[in-house]
Protein backbone atom coordinates (compact mmCIF):
# COMPACT_ATOMS: atom_id res chain seq x y z
CA UNK A 1 0.00 0.00 0.00
CA UNK A 2 1.54 3.80 -0.82
CA UNK A 3 2.02 5.88 1.54
CA UNK A 4 -0.58 8.46 1.72
CA UNK A 5 1.17 11.97 0.43
CA UNK A 6 1.14 14.33 3.27
CA UNK A 7 -1.88 16.81 3.28
CA UNK A 8 -4.39 14.10 1.24
CA UNK A 9 -6.89 12.39 2.68
CA UNK A 10 -8.42 8.93 2.60
CA UNK A 11 -10.97 8.29 0.72
CA UNK A 12 -14.51 8.84 2.31
CA UNK A 13 -17.41 6.14 2.19
CA UNK A 14 -20.37 6.95 -0.23
CA UNK A 15 -23.99 7.46 0.58
CA UNK A 16 -25.04 3.63 0.58
CA UNK A 17 -22.33 2.96 3.00
CA UNK A 18 -23.06 6.09 4.65
CA UNK A 19 -26.42 4.95 5.18
CA UNK A 20 -25.57 1.21 5.90
CA UNK A 21 -24.21 2.77 8.95
CA UNK A 22 -27.18 4.67 10.09
CA UNK A 23 -29.30 1.69 9.80
CA UNK A 24 -27.22 -0.74 12.15
CA UNK A 25 -29.74 1.29 15.02
CA UNK A 26 -32.86 0.47 13.32
CA UNK A 27 -33.87 -2.07 15.48
CA UNK A 28 -36.84 -4.38 14.61
CA UNK A 29 -40.35 -2.80 15.12
CA UNK A 30 -38.35 0.67 14.89
CA UNK A 31 -40.63 3.38 13.69
CA UNK A 32 -38.25 5.73 11.75
CA UNK A 33 -38.66 8.62 9.64
CA UNK A 34 -36.06 9.66 7.06
CA UNK A 35 -35.74 13.23 5.62
CA UNK A 36 -35.21 13.75 1.75
CA UNK A 37 -32.63 13.86 0.33
CA UNK A 38 -29.47 11.52 1.72
CA UNK A 39 -31.26 10.16 4.20
CA UNK A 40 -33.18 8.37 2.05
CA UNK A 41 -30.58 5.27 0.72
CA UNK A 42 -31.73 4.06 4.23
CA UNK A 43 -34.95 2.62 2.80
CA UNK A 44 -32.45 0.92 0.51
CA UNK A 45 -30.08 -0.97 2.83
CA UNK A 46 -32.89 -1.74 5.74
CA UNK A 47 -31.53 -6.01 6.77
CA UNK A 48 -34.22 -7.84 6.04
CA UNK A 49 -34.82 -9.51 9.11
CA UNK A 50 -36.18 -6.51 10.70
CA UNK A 51 -39.56 -5.00 10.06
CA UNK A 52 -38.92 -1.30 10.13
CA UNK A 53 -41.48 1.16 10.19
CA UNK A 54 -41.16 4.36 7.40
CA UNK A 55 -42.88 6.97 8.50
CA UNK A 56 -43.56 10.52 5.84
CA UNK A 57 -45.14 13.33 7.24
CA UNK A 58 -47.61 13.73 4.96
CA UNK A 59 -49.62 10.93 6.40
CA UNK A 60 -47.81 7.80 5.27
CA UNK A 61 -46.68 5.29 7.41
CA UNK A 62 -44.95 1.65 6.95
CA UNK A 63 -44.01 2.26 3.21
CA UNK A 64 -41.19 0.57 1.41
CA UNK A 65 -38.03 2.11 -0.74
CA UNK A 66 -38.37 4.38 -3.54
CA UNK A 67 -39.70 2.85 -6.69
CA UNK A 68 -37.08 3.90 -9.98
CA UNK A 69 -39.16 2.09 -12.35
CA UNK A 70 -42.93 2.19 -12.72
CA UNK A 71 -43.35 -1.17 -12.07
CA UNK A 72 -45.69 -1.52 -8.74
CA UNK A 73 -46.50 2.09 -8.94
CA UNK A 74 -49.74 3.66 -6.77
CA UNK A 75 -49.16 6.90 -7.83
CA UNK A 76 -51.12 7.76 -4.69
CA UNK A 77 -48.05 6.23 -2.39
CA UNK A 78 -45.62 8.93 -2.77
CA UNK A 79 -43.45 10.60 -0.66
CA UNK A 80 -42.33 14.23 -1.13
CA UNK A 81 -41.03 15.45 -4.32
CA UNK A 82 -43.89 13.35 -5.51
CA UNK A 83 -41.42 10.13 -5.67
CA UNK A 84 -43.60 6.87 -5.63
CA UNK A 85 -42.67 4.41 -2.78
CA UNK A 86 -43.68 0.60 -2.69
CA UNK A 87 -46.90 0.49 -1.13
CA UNK A 88 -46.05 -2.47 1.77
CA UNK A 89 -48.57 -4.70 4.22
CA UNK A 90 -49.66 -2.96 7.11
CA UNK A 91 -48.98 0.86 5.72
CA UNK A 92 -51.26 3.35 6.92
CA UNK A 93 -52.33 6.55 5.81
CA UNK A 94 -52.91 9.26 7.70
CA UNK A 95 -54.08 12.99 7.71
CA UNK A 96 -51.20 15.93 8.22
CA UNK A 97 -53.01 16.21 11.71
CA UNK A 98 -52.69 13.07 13.11
CA UNK A 99 -49.17 12.36 11.47
CA UNK A 100 -47.74 14.85 13.54
CA UNK A 101 -49.54 13.74 16.31
CA UNK A 102 -47.01 11.27 15.72
CA UNK A 103 -43.88 13.09 15.90
CA UNK A 104 -45.05 15.59 18.38
CA UNK A 105 -46.45 12.53 20.63
CA UNK A 106 -42.87 10.83 21.04
CA UNK A 107 -44.04 8.05 18.75
CA UNK A 108 -41.17 8.11 16.28
CA UNK A 109 -38.24 6.55 17.89
CA UNK A 110 -35.34 7.27 15.18
CA UNK A 111 -35.63 10.52 12.86
CA UNK A 112 -32.31 11.14 10.10
CA UNK A 113 -32.55 13.95 8.54
CA UNK A 114 -29.53 15.94 6.36
CA UNK A 115 -27.64 18.65 7.91
CA UNK A 116 -26.00 22.20 6.56
CA UNK A 117 -24.59 22.90 10.68
CA UNK A 118 -24.67 20.83 14.15
CA UNK A 119 -22.38 22.00 17.26
CA UNK A 120 -21.33 21.53 20.02
CA UNK A 121 -24.47 21.44 21.72
CA UNK A 122 -26.57 19.40 19.70
CA UNK A 123 -27.94 22.64 17.99
CA UNK A 124 -28.98 21.61 14.23
CA UNK A 125 -29.57 24.37 10.68
CA UNK A 126 -30.74 22.35 7.82
CA UNK A 127 -33.33 24.97 6.82
CA UNK A 128 -32.20 28.07 5.55
CA UNK A 129 -29.75 28.22 3.25
CA UNK A 130 -27.41 31.70 2.84
CA UNK A 131 -29.47 33.72 -0.14
CA UNK A 132 -32.87 32.21 0.75
CA UNK A 133 -35.24 34.90 1.54
CA UNK A 134 -37.31 32.04 4.30
CA UNK A 135 -36.48 28.93 5.88
CA UNK A 136 -37.95 25.68 4.77
CA UNK A 137 -39.20 23.85 8.05
CA UNK A 138 -41.19 21.56 6.70
CA UNK A 139 -41.45 18.94 9.61
CA UNK A 140 -37.67 18.95 10.46
CA UNK A 141 -38.77 21.35 13.48
CA UNK A 142 -40.97 18.70 15.28
CA UNK A 143 -38.99 15.49 14.00
CA UNK A 144 -35.43 17.11 15.72
CA UNK A 145 -37.69 18.08 18.78
CA UNK A 146 -39.77 15.38 19.67
CA UNK A 147 -38.07 12.14 18.09
CA UNK A 148 -36.44 9.52 20.71
CA UNK A 149 -33.63 9.98 18.40
CA UNK A 150 -32.23 12.86 15.90
CA UNK A 151 -29.39 11.25 13.57
CA UNK A 152 -27.82 13.48 11.02
CA UNK A 153 -26.85 11.66 7.88
CA UNK A 154 -24.55 14.48 5.92
CA UNK A 155 -21.02 14.78 3.96
CA UNK A 156 -18.60 15.81 6.63
CA UNK A 157 -17.69 18.95 5.18
CA UNK A 158 -19.88 21.52 2.38
CA UNK A 159 -19.31 21.32 -1.14
CA UNK A 160 -17.10 24.15 -0.74
CA UNK A 161 -15.09 22.65 1.64
CA UNK A 162 -16.25 24.11 4.54
CA UNK A 163 -16.72 22.59 8.03
CA UNK A 164 -20.98 22.00 8.90
CA UNK A 165 -19.73 19.85 12.38
CA UNK A 166 -19.11 23.24 14.17
CA UNK A 167 -18.60 24.85 17.73
CA UNK A 168 -21.61 27.47 17.55
CA UNK A 169 -24.01 27.62 14.09
CA UNK A 170 -23.76 30.61 12.20
CA UNK A 171 -27.19 29.94 10.48
CA UNK A 172 -30.47 30.02 11.98
CA UNK A 173 -31.61 26.86 14.42
CA UNK A 174 -33.88 24.26 12.79
CA UNK A 175 -33.67 22.93 16.19
CA UNK A 176 -31.82 23.83 19.41
CA UNK A 177 -30.23 21.09 21.34
CA UNK A 178 -31.67 18.04 19.57
CA UNK A 179 -28.99 15.65 18.09
CA UNK A 180 -27.70 12.91 19.67
CA UNK A 181 -25.80 11.28 16.32
CA UNK A 182 -23.82 12.64 13.31
CA UNK A 183 -23.49 10.30 11.02
CA UNK A 184 -20.82 11.36 7.98
CA UNK A 185 -18.64 10.13 5.11
CA UNK A 186 -15.89 9.97 7.26
CA UNK A 187 -16.53 9.54 10.69
CA UNK A 188 -19.28 8.98 13.40
CA UNK A 189 -19.80 11.59 16.39
CA UNK A 190 -22.07 11.30 19.19
CA UNK A 191 -23.24 14.59 20.96
CA UNK A 192 -22.65 14.35 24.62
CA UNK A 193 -22.88 16.99 27.62
CA UNK A 194 -21.80 19.44 25.44
CA UNK A 195 -18.96 17.91 23.85
CA UNK A 196 -19.11 15.96 20.02
CA UNK A 197 -17.11 12.57 21.37
CA UNK A 198 -15.83 10.72 17.99
CA UNK A 199 -16.42 7.27 18.22
CA UNK A 200 -15.76 5.53 14.74
CA UNK A 201 -13.37 6.82 11.69
CA UNK A 202 -14.21 5.57 7.94
CA UNK A 203 -11.44 3.03 6.97
CA UNK A 204 -7.87 4.93 6.27
CA UNK A 205 -9.09 7.77 8.58
CA UNK A 206 -7.23 8.45 11.91
CA UNK A 207 -8.81 11.07 14.33
CA UNK A 208 -6.70 13.78 13.73
CA UNK A 209 -7.31 13.16 10.00
CA UNK A 210 -11.07 13.83 10.87
CA UNK A 211 -10.42 16.96 13.39
CA UNK A 212 -8.40 18.76 10.27
CA UNK A 213 -11.55 19.23 8.16
CA UNK A 214 -14.07 19.45 11.43
CA UNK A 215 -15.35 23.25 12.52
CA UNK A 216 -15.41 21.96 16.10
CA UNK A 217 -12.82 20.40 18.89
CA UNK A 218 -13.71 16.71 19.05
CA UNK A 219 -13.34 14.37 21.96
CA UNK A 220 -11.56 11.05 21.14
CA UNK A 221 -13.64 8.60 22.75
CA UNK A 222 -11.06 6.01 24.33
CA UNK A 223 -12.53 2.97 22.44
CA UNK A 224 -12.34 4.91 18.81
CA UNK A 225 -12.62 2.14 16.30
CA UNK A 226 -12.68 1.87 12.46
CA UNK A 227 -16.80 2.00 11.14
CA UNK A 228 -17.70 -1.23 10.55
CA UNK A 229 -21.30 -2.64 8.99
CA UNK A 230 -22.18 -5.04 11.67
CA UNK B 1 -83.13 17.74 1.44
CA UNK B 2 -79.36 18.37 2.11
CA UNK B 3 -77.45 18.46 -1.00
CA UNK B 4 -74.52 20.31 -1.03
CA UNK B 5 -73.40 19.74 -4.70
CA UNK B 6 -71.89 22.52 -6.37
CA UNK B 7 -72.38 22.56 -10.40
CA UNK B 8 -69.12 23.94 -11.16
CA UNK B 9 -66.15 24.90 -10.07
CA UNK B 10 -66.58 28.40 -11.08
CA UNK B 11 -69.60 28.62 -9.16
CA UNK B 12 -67.93 26.79 -6.23
CA UNK B 13 -65.24 29.89 -5.75
CA UNK B 14 -67.53 32.61 -7.00
CA UNK B 15 -67.61 34.19 -3.21
CA UNK B 16 -63.93 34.11 -2.46
CA UNK B 17 -63.44 37.55 -2.86
CA UNK B 18 -59.96 39.63 -2.66
CA UNK B 19 -58.38 39.69 0.51
CA UNK B 20 -60.06 36.47 1.77
CA UNK B 21 -58.00 33.58 3.85
CA UNK B 22 -57.98 30.32 2.48
CA UNK B 23 -56.79 26.80 3.44
CA UNK B 24 -55.10 25.16 0.87
CA UNK B 25 -54.97 22.04 0.87
CA UNK B 26 -52.72 18.71 -1.12
CA UNK B 27 -49.32 17.83 -0.60
CA UNK B 28 -47.23 18.79 -3.74
CA UNK B 29 -48.63 15.71 -5.92
CA UNK B 30 -51.38 15.19 -8.61
CA UNK B 31 -53.64 13.00 -6.66
CA UNK B 32 -54.08 14.90 -3.84
CA UNK B 33 -54.21 18.33 -4.89
CA UNK B 34 -57.46 20.55 -5.45
CA UNK B 35 -56.18 21.00 -9.04
CA UNK B 36 -59.52 22.84 -10.34
CA UNK B 37 -60.61 24.38 -7.41
CA UNK B 38 -56.90 26.27 -7.90
CA UNK B 39 -57.70 26.94 -11.61
CA UNK B 40 -60.81 28.20 -10.95
CA UNK B 41 -59.43 30.72 -8.33
CA UNK B 42 -56.60 31.74 -11.39
CA UNK B 43 -59.55 32.43 -13.41
CA UNK B 44 -61.77 34.64 -10.73
CA UNK B 45 -58.75 36.54 -10.54
CA UNK B 46 -59.32 37.05 -6.79
CA UNK B 47 -56.16 39.13 -5.23
CA UNK B 48 -54.37 39.93 -1.52
CA UNK B 49 -55.29 36.61 -0.77
CA UNK B 50 -54.01 35.11 2.70
CA UNK B 51 -53.21 31.60 2.33
CA UNK B 52 -52.08 28.37 4.21
CA UNK B 53 -50.70 25.81 2.63
CA UNK B 54 -47.59 23.30 3.08
CA UNK B 55 -45.63 24.65 0.89
CA UNK B 56 -45.82 27.55 -1.37
CA UNK B 57 -45.68 24.61 -4.63
CA UNK B 58 -42.98 24.61 -7.74
CA UNK B 59 -45.19 26.40 -10.08
CA UNK B 60 -45.92 25.81 -13.37
CA UNK B 61 -43.04 25.71 -15.22
CA UNK B 62 -40.79 23.74 -12.53
CA UNK B 63 -44.04 21.42 -12.05
CA UNK B 64 -43.21 20.42 -16.08
CA UNK B 65 -39.81 19.68 -14.89
CA UNK B 66 -40.26 18.02 -12.12
CA UNK B 67 -43.07 15.51 -14.29
CA UNK B 68 -40.49 14.69 -16.94
CA UNK B 69 -38.18 13.43 -14.49
CA UNK B 70 -40.18 11.08 -13.04
CA UNK B 71 -41.55 10.14 -16.73
CA UNK B 72 -39.87 6.26 -16.30
CA UNK B 73 -42.11 6.03 -13.06
CA UNK B 74 -45.27 7.81 -13.16
CA UNK B 75 -47.03 9.78 -15.17
CA UNK B 76 -48.51 13.07 -14.02
CA UNK B 77 -51.87 14.62 -15.38
CA UNK B 78 -52.28 16.90 -17.51
CA UNK B 79 -54.41 18.66 -14.77
CA UNK B 80 -52.51 19.76 -12.11
CA UNK B 81 -52.97 23.43 -11.50
CA UNK B 82 -51.28 23.95 -7.29
CA UNK B 83 -50.74 26.95 -5.26
CA UNK B 84 -47.55 28.05 -7.58
CA UNK B 85 -50.07 29.38 -10.19
CA UNK B 86 -51.76 31.74 -7.96
CA UNK B 87 -48.30 32.98 -6.53
CA UNK B 88 -46.97 33.29 -10.58
CA UNK B 89 -50.62 35.55 -11.23
CA UNK B 90 -50.08 37.69 -8.36
CA UNK B 91 -53.10 36.59 -6.10
CA UNK B 92 -51.40 35.62 -3.17
CA UNK B 93 -50.29 38.39 -0.63
CA UNK B 94 -49.10 36.20 2.32
CA UNK B 95 -48.46 33.08 3.10
CA UNK B 96 -48.35 30.72 6.34
CA UNK B 97 -46.24 27.78 5.09
CA UNK B 98 -43.48 25.21 6.02
CA UNK B 99 -41.99 25.12 2.61
CA UNK B 100 -42.19 28.63 1.02
CA UNK B 101 -39.16 28.40 -1.33
CA UNK B 102 -37.00 25.98 -4.34
CA UNK B 103 -34.04 24.06 -2.91
CA UNK B 104 -30.57 24.83 -4.26
CA UNK B 105 -30.72 27.20 -7.73
CA UNK B 106 -34.34 26.26 -8.11
CA UNK B 107 -36.40 29.34 -7.65
CA UNK B 108 -40.78 29.50 -7.11
CA UNK B 109 -43.05 31.69 -8.48
CA UNK B 110 -43.97 32.58 -4.67
CA UNK B 111 -39.97 33.02 -3.84
CA UNK B 112 -40.12 35.43 -6.57
CA UNK B 113 -42.48 37.83 -5.15
CA UNK B 114 -40.79 37.49 -1.76
CA UNK B 115 -37.45 39.34 -3.20
CA UNK B 116 -39.41 41.27 -4.92
CA UNK B 117 -41.15 42.50 -2.00
CA UNK B 118 -44.75 41.99 -3.34
CA UNK B 119 -45.38 38.92 -1.00
CA UNK B 120 -45.12 37.92 2.55
CA UNK B 121 -44.53 35.09 4.40
CA UNK B 122 -45.12 33.71 7.77
CA UNK B 123 -42.73 30.52 8.42
CA UNK B 124 -44.18 28.03 10.59
CA UNK B 125 -42.90 24.25 11.11
CA UNK B 126 -45.36 21.92 9.49
CA UNK B 127 -46.48 20.03 12.45
CA UNK B 128 -47.62 23.26 14.16
CA UNK B 129 -49.21 24.30 11.09
CA UNK B 130 -51.09 21.27 10.95
CA UNK B 131 -51.80 21.27 14.55
CA UNK B 132 -53.21 25.08 14.41
CA UNK B 133 -55.73 24.27 11.62
CA UNK B 134 -56.83 21.13 13.67
CA UNK B 135 -57.56 23.03 16.74
CA UNK B 136 -59.49 25.40 14.86
CA UNK B 137 -61.72 22.54 13.23
CA UNK B 138 -61.79 21.49 16.66
CA UNK B 139 -62.41 25.38 18.38
CA UNK B 140 -59.23 25.12 20.40
CA UNK B 141 -58.29 29.08 20.87
CA UNK B 142 -54.39 28.22 21.28
CA UNK B 143 -51.83 25.78 22.51
CA UNK B 144 -48.77 24.78 23.84
CA UNK B 145 -46.53 23.00 21.63
CA UNK B 146 -42.56 22.04 22.66
CA UNK B 147 -41.97 22.75 18.70
CA UNK B 148 -40.24 26.25 18.05
CA UNK B 149 -38.78 27.57 21.05
CA UNK B 150 -35.29 28.49 20.74
CA UNK B 151 -35.67 29.13 16.74
CA UNK B 152 -37.21 32.10 14.62
CA UNK B 153 -40.62 30.59 14.72
CA UNK B 154 -40.96 31.55 18.51
CA UNK B 155 -39.98 35.55 18.33
CA UNK B 156 -42.63 37.02 20.06
CA UNK B 157 -44.70 34.63 21.22
CA UNK B 158 -45.61 33.72 25.00
CA UNK B 159 -42.75 30.58 26.15
CA UNK B 160 -43.94 28.21 29.24
CA UNK B 161 -42.08 25.75 31.00
CA UNK B 162 -44.15 22.37 31.39
CA UNK B 163 -42.34 19.95 33.68
CA UNK B 164 -38.76 21.97 32.73
CA UNK B 165 -40.04 21.82 29.01
CA UNK B 166 -40.15 24.96 26.76
CA UNK B 167 -43.46 25.41 24.84
CA UNK B 168 -44.71 28.30 22.92
CA UNK B 169 -48.32 29.41 22.18
CA UNK B 170 -49.82 29.21 18.58
CA UNK B 171 -52.90 29.92 17.98
CA UNK B 172 -55.31 28.35 16.12
CA UNK B 173 -55.99 29.59 12.82
CA UNK B 174 -59.74 29.52 11.29
CA UNK B 175 -60.30 30.53 7.45
CA UNK B 176 -62.59 32.23 5.21
CA UNK B 177 -62.24 29.29 3.10
CA UNK B 178 -60.45 25.68 3.10
CA UNK B 179 -60.21 24.36 -0.30
CA UNK B 180 -59.66 20.24 -0.44
CA UNK B 181 -59.19 17.65 -2.27
CA UNK B 182 -61.26 13.75 -1.61
CA UNK B 183 -61.74 10.61 -3.24
CA UNK B 184 -65.80 9.98 -3.00
CA UNK B 185 -68.55 11.94 -1.55
CA UNK B 186 -72.22 11.80 -0.99
CA UNK B 187 -74.40 14.49 -1.16
CA UNK B 188 -73.93 15.21 2.43
CA UNK B 189 -70.52 16.14 2.05
CA UNK B 190 -69.47 13.20 3.58
CA UNK B 191 -65.88 12.38 2.38
CA UNK B 192 -63.21 9.52 1.72
CA UNK B 193 -59.87 10.23 0.65
CA UNK B 194 -57.46 7.64 -1.56
CA UNK B 195 -53.38 8.26 -0.34
CA UNK B 196 -52.20 9.91 2.21
CA UNK B 197 -54.95 12.96 3.56
CA UNK B 198 -52.06 15.19 3.91
CA UNK B 199 -54.02 18.71 4.87
CA UNK B 200 -57.36 17.64 2.77
CA UNK B 201 -58.41 16.11 6.05
CA UNK B 202 -56.81 18.54 8.36
CA UNK B 203 -58.30 21.42 6.96
CA UNK B 204 -62.20 20.39 6.69
CA UNK B 205 -64.27 22.24 9.15
CA UNK B 206 -61.30 24.50 9.62
CA UNK B 207 -63.06 27.36 7.66
CA UNK B 208 -66.21 29.28 7.48
CA UNK B 209 -66.95 27.10 4.22
CA UNK B 210 -64.87 24.22 3.14
CA UNK B 211 -64.97 23.27 -0.18
CA UNK B 212 -64.07 19.84 -1.50
CA UNK B 213 -62.89 18.92 -4.87
CA UNK B 214 -63.58 15.35 -5.43
CA UNK B 215 -63.10 12.37 -8.07
CA UNK B 216 -66.40 10.29 -7.73
CA UNK B 217 -69.84 11.50 -6.44
CA UNK B 218 -71.64 8.45 -4.86
CA UNK B 219 -75.51 7.57 -3.77
CA UNK B 220 -75.98 8.54 0.03
CA UNK B 221 -75.75 5.19 2.03
CA UNK B 222 -72.73 4.37 -0.54
CA UNK B 223 -70.47 5.41 1.39
CA UNK B 224 -69.83 2.78 4.71
CA UNK B 225 -70.38 4.75 8.16
CA UNK B 226 -67.02 3.20 9.75
CA UNK B 227 -65.07 4.04 6.56
CA UNK B 228 -65.81 7.98 6.60
CA UNK B 229 -62.82 10.14 7.14
CA UNK B 230 -64.48 13.07 6.85
CA UNK B 231 -67.90 13.71 8.17
CA UNK B 232 -70.11 15.84 6.00
CA UNK B 233 -70.93 18.33 8.93
CA UNK B 234 -67.12 19.96 7.73
CA UNK B 235 -68.12 20.45 4.61
CA UNK B 236 -70.31 22.74 2.84
CA UNK B 237 -69.68 22.58 -0.88
CA UNK B 238 -68.95 20.12 -2.94
CA UNK B 239 -67.63 19.74 -6.96
CA UNK B 240 -66.82 16.66 -8.88
CA UNK B 241 -63.89 16.76 -11.54
CA UNK B 242 -64.57 16.51 -15.11
CA UNK B 243 -63.94 13.02 -16.58
CA UNK B 244 -61.75 14.65 -19.73
CA UNK B 245 -59.41 17.44 -18.16
CA UNK B 246 -59.49 20.25 -20.54
CA UNK B 247 -56.92 21.86 -22.25
CA UNK B 248 -56.01 24.32 -19.94
CA UNK B 249 -56.82 26.05 -16.65
CA UNK B 250 -58.36 29.27 -18.12
CA UNK B 251 -61.16 26.71 -19.92
CA UNK B 252 -64.52 27.46 -17.87
CA UNK B 253 -65.23 24.58 -15.56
Amino acid sequence: MPDTLPGTLPPRLDATVMAMVVVREFFDGAVVNLGIGIPMHCADVIPPDREVLLHSEHGLLGFGPLLRTAEGVDPYCFIVGNRPVQPQPGMVYLSHDESFSIIRGGHIDITVMGGMQVDTEGNLANAHPPGKPAANLGGAQDLATCAKRTMIMMYHTASDGSPKVVERCTFPLTAPRCVDRIVTDVAVMDLEGGHIVLREVAPGWTPEQVQSITGARLVVADDVREISLV
Amino acid sequence: MIDKTVASFDEAVSDIVDGAFLHMGGFASPFNMPSYLIAALARSGARDLTMTTTSASTGPENAKRLASALADVVTWPQDYWEPGLLAQLGQIRKLITSFPTGTGNVVWPFEERLNAGEAEVEVTGQGSLAERIRAARAGIAAFYTPVGPGTVVAAGKEIRDFEGVPHVLEHALHADFALIRAWKADRYGNLVFRGPRTFNETMAGAARVTIAEVDEMVPLGDLAPDRIHTPGVYVQRVVVRPSTPPASWEEPC
